[in-house]
């Protein structure tokens, strides 16, 4: 007995003593004080030590886009850390591609900023700026998505490329512990400089659609910031095919009204994928483009209309619909907004028939 | 049951609002490898093994996001559909690649029996052997699942 309760002390000793050592080793090796941090080469500036990248960005209102809220899920926060930062984590490998890494291109969500940091990110985003909007209006467009209006404050012009998008700060509910950051392209045209549209359908069981569809009202106030991205129209003289899914219809919403306001002449067909007649909407405005562009045409096509639906439409899979509509398409130029599934098939359908890669634009997000 | 720390950590990805809103681990107080133990026993006893159950699963998972959101039906007895969102989610395992942020529905047309699984729950049972936790809304119990996927008292050498 006496020599069990020996080793048991010993074990528990052991044990106490490996605690003390990692517990000083943290304190000794791991930096939690301030430390410089140094961006684009500008003078260095006094930050708080421990804390991730993406955060300290953040708190100094540089808004690198995270369409997760900093979870490792989405992998768009991608900078390049020039200095400290340590090894490239098993959450970020994912993201990363191997010239990525060679590049030090890491996720700021995933860093912590230990030790005296140097980033590189890209100059446009030190323009992006956070603001405080009004929930101004929230139309119901289908049965499960929505068009939410949001007004800045007096005075405030906020100003984007169409096409563009922004992302709300979904508020903490429901017992989450932190807020949430979610993409949505913006609807509304850049000439609507006092507010953004936003079309956001409901994801099964989605953070901030969740929020969104069932907590938000007119009235409201949120946090976005932005603009980010550059799926954008390319003014050249290549006809161009758009190709949306549910609420990927929002960015070509955009890019449509702007093209009408300032008389931009391109040879557009809009391909607007569904399954049945009830996720369709807008139809009417889509349609009254044809008056007000030369040279545009809309499609919308379901994939699976309901007995009821009297459609008398394109039907197939939108990727069909493409294919039926159009031969060799070298030359041409496609934007795509949807599902990555929607996406991944339309760029195969694509490429198929010659349009070039580099011509085929969506947005990361997706 | 002494659990690794790996699984530690990925347990505490699993969490309520770590990865996704509802997490994986549902109302299951258990530790992470107790429940990969229990499931682990309960597929054993089935005469089957994960990979066949997630192997059945990904024919149906690829078939519905292939027709992107319309229903299609399989081997004249299963109908599926997709509901695809934006986005793609890692695997709280750490384990390398994305999968396609969507829900699929699945229909037994013979019997009417429903059953809704993401892509990535099909990669957490092929190669994890995690069916998630008691409470998890994609929490797929094996039992039910071989039954919905016609392979109850299969041996592997039986599933086509």
């Amino acid at each position: 007995m006496a020599d069990v309760l020996t080793a048991v002390g010993v074990l528990v000793g052991l044990g106490a003593f490996l605690a003390l050592i990692l517990v000083v080793a943290e304190r000794r090796l791991v930096h939690s004080g301030p430390v410089r941090l140094t961006i684009n080469d500008a003078d260095p500036v006094e930050v708080p030590g421990g804390e991730p990248l993406l955060s300290v960005l953040r708190e100094r209102k540089i808004f690198v886009p995270s369409a997760c809220g900093g979870r490792g899920s989405c992998g768009l926060c991608k900078v390049r850390v020039l200095e400290g930062g340590g090894s490239v984590l098993p959450t970020e490998t994912p993201h990363l591609l191997p010239d990525e890494i060679e590049g030090r291109v890491r996720l700021a969500c995933q860093v912590k900023v230990r030790d005296d940091t140097a980033i590189e990110i890209p100059a446009h985003l030190m323009e992006v700026e956070e603001y405080e909007v009004r929930v101004e209006a929230i139309e119901e467009l289908t049965y499960d998505i929505r068009r939410v209006r949001l007004a800045f404050g007096p005075g405030v012009e906020f100003r984007f490329r169409a096409g563009q998008y922004v992302q709300i700060e979904t508020p903490i509910y429901d017992g989450l512990g932190e807020p949430v950051y979610r993409a949505y392209s913006i609807s509304s045209p850049p000439q609507d400089t006092g507010a953004v549209e936003l079309i956001i359908r409901k994801v099964p069981r989605g953070i901030c659609t969740t929020f969104v569809h069932e907590l938000l009202l007119v009235g409201d106030r949120l946090r976005i910031n932005g603009p980010y991205g550059d799926f954008y129209l390319r003014e050249t003289p290549a006809e161009a095919v758009f190709i949306a899914g549910g609420s990927g219809l929002a960015p070509f919403e955009s890019i449509l009204a702007d093209m009408a306001a300032r008389g931009v002449r391109k040879k557009v067909t809009l391909f607007f994928g569904a399954v049945s007649r009830r996720d369709l909407y807008d139809l009417e405005r889509l349609h009254a483009y044809g008056e007000r562009l030369p040279g545009f045409s809309f499609v919308p096509a379901l994939s699976h209309p309901d007995p009821g639906d009297d459609w008398q439409g394109e039907t197939g899979l939108i990727t069909d619909v493409v294919a039926r509509h159009h031969g060799a398409m070298e030359g041409m130029e496609a934007y795509l907004c949807g599902s990555p599934g929607m996406i991944d098939a339309c760029v195969r359908v694509l490429t198929d028939k010659g349009v070039a890669e580099d011509r085929i634009f969506y947005d990361k997000f997706a | 049951m002494k659990q690794p720390p790996q699984l530690s950590q990925a347990q505490a990805r699993m969490a309520h609002g770590a990865l996704t809103r509802d997490g994986f681990l549902g109302t299951d107080s258990r530790n992470l490898v107790e429940i990969l133990q229990d499931d682990d026993g309960r597929v054993r006893r089935l005469g089957l093994g994960h990979a066949d159950l997630a192997a059945a699963l990904q024919r149906l998972t690829d078939a519905a996001l292939a027709h992107l959101g319309a229903p299609v039906v399989i081997d004249d007895r299963f109908e599926v559909r997709s509901v695809e969102a934006m986005g793609r989610m890692p695997c709280p395992f750490g384990h390398p690649g994305l999968f396609v942020k969507a829900e699929v529905h699945g229909r037994r047309l013979d019997t009417g029996e429903t059953l809704v699984w993401t892509p990535l729950s099909v990669h957490l049972i092929g190669a994890h052997g995690f069916y998630q936790g008691r409470g998890s809304p994609y929490r797929l119990e094996p039992e039910r699942l071989a039954g919905f996927l016609g392979m109850e008292g299969k041996g592997p050498e039986d599933v086509t």
